[in-house]
């Protein structure tokens, strides 16, 4: 039992090795999401008029809009490649389970994509004019929600693999799975503006990423397997 | 009885006779509804004649998430055990759902105008039944996006399944969140708080759109049924022709 534990761990771990190491042999990605999030954040300024108050009463529903459009044209490529290629082919015929695969690419595309958006968040808060007392709220609250949105964004990517003009169909299909991350994530900081407790809001945002956490890689799984045939 | 059913052949010859029937009877239930609505029933002590708007706009919204359920239903039925008829009535269903929850978008807009003063409110319901259109709208894309239709009546059918999620946030947003949108007068534990008169004419209405909607999936599966057995043919003529 002990061993199939360890072995289920280290194939866990060799997957995000791997990932990480492919990703970082091109840092081309990473710099398209965070300079799009920029581009995103640099709109709602022109748009609105560049007004400190105004600024301030969006500036956290912008970070959180914005961290959800930017991550939009990656999660196409998030499973793409390695369909393409034939990579999940081989490693959906291999003994180990699929899941743990799946599990493993939500964790990676987390740690390469979104830690980057996490560490800068508090700079465009800066540049939104948001109060300072938010900033670290802000911090938390996307940290508590970035792992449901790549666990999402892998099911939304699993979904159209082999699909005609999956890139326009992928956000159709998985802005609406994401309104509840978007409804408690930004309602956690716009508790702290009112002087109320933020716990209710974050908690129930927690409680939405271990239930995306269990659910997503099943249904990963499931639908790379339709998608490849067997 | 669902593999009894499951029989294409046997689906149509019992729906056959089915069909002109429920369509004699929902036009039936519609007309009698909509005079029972539209000219016989009470003014609301608050609201006047613009209460009418409900006759249709509660049917539709009910049959938008009924029609989500059963076809996330019948996904389950597809993929589990299989049946290719189970995928021919989810892909039936789907274009009727969407366009209910238009119309119960649409009926809500324009009573939303005289009763609140605005088209448009971003209440909890409001917004999950939108929601509930691109879930719609998704199913129907995703079904039509794959070279190989198999998988694309697959991927839909788990896309279904996931979107289940929206429909107890519809039915409890009224009573979660209080906002605009009144709360359930019908269905409650302690019986409906609304008066005969209306309630009569409100189940005609709804019966009606049922049974109406149920004609309407007969006949998009018979269509798919037939369009299914012209592809077979031509594969076949093809097959021939190339040996």
């Amino acid at each position: 039992m002990n061993s199939i534990h360890s072995s289920w761990s280290n194939i866990f771990i060799a997957h995000i090795k791997r990932d990480i190491l492919t990703n970082s042999r091109s840092l081309l990605d990473l710099i398209s999401i965070v300079g799009l999030m920029i581009l995103i954040i640099i709109l709602f300024p022109l748009g609105l008029g560049p007004i400190k108050e105004k600024l301030n009463v969006v500036s956290n529903a912008v970070i959180w809009v914005g961290l959800i459009l930017a991550i939009i044209p990656s999660l196409e490529k998030l499973l793409l490649k390695d369909f393409e290629n034939g990579w999940l082919d081989q490693i959906a015929t291999s003994p180990a389970p699929l899941e743990i695969i799946m599990l493993s690419k939500a964790i990676s595309y987390w740690l390469i994509m979104l830690i980057p958006l996490i560490l800068t968040s508090p700079i465009f808060a800066i540049l939104l004019d948001m109060d300072l007392k938010n900033i670290p709220w802000l911090v938390i609250s996307i940290s508590a929600g970035s792992l449901a949105i790549s666990l999402i964004g892998l099911s939304g990517s699993a979904l159209i693999l082999g699909a005609r003009r999956g890139n326009i169909l992928l956000p159709i299909l998985i802005i609406p799975l994401m309104t509840p991350i978007l409804i408690f994530g930004v309602g956690v900081n716009e508790a702290v503006k009112i002087n109320e407790s933020p716990f209710g809001n974050l908690f129930l945002l927690l409680a939405l990423t271990l239930i995306y956490l269990v659910i997503s890689p099943f249904i990963s799984a499931l639908l790379v397997r339709i998608a490849i045939g067997r | 009885m669902f593999d009894w059913l499951a029989n294409p052949n046997r689906f149509k010859k019992s729906t056959n006779k089915l069909e002109p029937l429920l369509m004699v009877i929902s036009l039936l239930f519609i007309i009698f509804g909509l005079y029972f609505s539209l000219f016989d029933s009470p003014k609301d002590y608050q609201q006047g004649d613009a209460v009418r708007i409900m006759y249709v706009h509660v049917p539709s919204a009910w049959l938008a998430s009924f029609l989500y359920l059963s076809l996330a239903v019948s996904s389950i039925f597809y993929l589990v055990w299989k049946h290719p008829l189970a995928d021919l009535i989810s892909s039936s269903i789907a274009p009727i759902g969407a366009l209910f929850s238009i119309l119960t978008l649409i009926t809500g807009s324009l009573w939303g105008k005289p009763m609140w003063g605005t088209w448009w409110v971003w209440d909890a319901r409001l917004t999950s039944m939108l929601i509930l259109f691109f879930f719609y709208l998704g199913f129907i894309l995703l079904h039509n996006a794959f070279e190989r239709k198999i998988d694309g009546s697959k991927s839909a059918s788990v896309l279904a399944i996931i979107g289940l999620i929206n429909l107890p946030i519809i039915k409890f947003s009224v009573d979660w969140w209080h906002t605009l949108h009144q709360p359930s007068s019908i269905l409650k534990f302690d019986g409906p708080s609304i008066d005969n008169q209306m309630l009569i004419p409100l189940s005609f209405m709804i019966i009606g759109f049922g049974l109406f909607s149920l004609y309407l999936i007969i006949i998009n599966v018979k269509t798919k049924l037939i369009e299914k057995k012209c592809e077979a043919l031509i594969l076949k003529l093809n097959l021939k022709e190339i040996l």
